[in-house]
C-alpha cells in the first residue's frame, strides 16, 4: 500500500493505492492521525487505486472517521470500486461515510 | 487434500493465500473471485494468529480440494484453545458512525462470501471448513 498526501486549502487528500490488509492497515491510520494532530479537519481518501481492503482496513477507516467526527470534521471517500466497494457495501459502512465518485466532487462540498 | 502447515502468524498469511490461490486457479475459479478468496483467508487466518495460541505460538494448517466444477473446499485447522469464530455476534448495523463498533466485521465478511461454513473441534484441533466461491443467489445481480 502506498499513501500519497496532498495538502489542499480545505482538506488533505490522501491517495491510497495497492492493498490494505492486516499487516499494513495501521499505516493508513497513523498517517491520518498525524494530519488530525496537525489540525486537519477534513481528510479525503482517494481510493481509485485501492485494489483490496480487509476488515483490518475497515477498522482503520472507521476509527479515523470517528476521531474526525468528534472534532467536527469528516473522512470523505472517493473512487471506491471493485472489491473495496463491495466490502464497504456488505458491511453497510458505505452509509456512514460521505462517498463521492471523484475528489473534485468531494472538495466542492467543503 | 493438499496441505500446507506454517506458523500461525500474520506473516504467514500471504504464503498460505498463495497456496490456496494455486488450487483455485487449477480448479478454474474466475480471476475476479481470487481477491475475495484472499480476503476470506486473511480474515480467518488473522483470527487464528491472534487468538489460537496467545501468548504462546503454534501452527496453522490450510488444506484444500476441488469440491466440484470451479469450486474449492477449504479447511483451516489449528491446535490452539477451543475457539468457534462462528459464535461471534453479527455486527449491529443500526448504529451510526459515532457508536458503530470497530470490530466484528471479519467473520461477517467471511460468512457473506462462502458456502457451507462450519466449525468442528476434532481431538485437540479447531477446524473451520467452507466451500468457495458462494453460489450465486437466484435473482441476485
Amino acid at each position: 500500500m502506498n499513501i500519497e498526501p496532498t495538502e489542499l486549502e480545505k482538506a488533505v487528500l490522501l491517495k491510497v493505492t495497492g492493498r490494505m490488509d492486516a499487516e499494513n492497515a495501521h499505516e493508513f491510520e497513523q498517517a491520518c492521525e498525524r494530519w488530525i494532530t496537525h489540525g486537519t479537519k477534513h481528510l479525503i481518501a482517494d481510493l481509485e487505486g485501492l485494489q483490496y481492503v480487509s476488515s483490518m482496513g475497515l477498522r482503520s477507516f472507521l476509527s479515523v472517521a470517528q476521531k474526525l467526527q468528534s472534532a467536527s470534521g469528516s473522512l470523505i471517500l472517493c473512487g471506491l470500486h471493485g472489491l473495496p466497494r463491495q466490502v464497504f457495501e456488505m458491511t453497510r459502512l458505505i452509509g456512514l461515510f460521505p462517498v463521492f465518485e471523484t475528489s473534485q466532487q468531494a472538495l466542492a462540498t467543503l | 487434500m493438499k496441505r500446507l502447515i506454517l506458523p500461525a502468524s500474520a506473516g504467514s498469511i500471504s504464503a498460505l493465500s498463495e497456496f490456496v490461490r494455486g488450487g483455485a486457479v487449477g480448479a478454474g475459479i474466475a480471476e475476479d473471485e481470487l481477491a475475495k478468496l484472499d480476503l476470506v483467508l486473511e480474515e480467518v487466518l488473522i483470527n487464528v494468529a491472534r487468538y489460537a495460541y496467545t501468548p504462546e505460538t503454534g501452527a496453522v494448517e490450510v488444506a484444500y480440494s476441488q469440491a466440484g466444477p470451479r469450486k474449492l473446499h477449504v479447511e483451516i485447522a489449528d491446535f490452539g484453545r477451543v475457539f468457534n469464530p462462528l459464535e461471534a455476534d453479527p455486527p449491529d448495523f443500526s448504529r451510526g458512525l459515532a457508536d458503530r463498533p470497530i470490530g466484528g466485521l471479519g467473520v461477517f465478511l467471511v460468512r457473506s462470501m462462502v458456502d457451507s461454513i462450519a466449525y468442528r473441534r476434532e481431538e485437540d484441533r479447531n477446524i473451520l471448513s467452507f466451500t468457495f466461491p458462494m453460489d450465486e443467489a437466484p435473482g441476485d445481480d
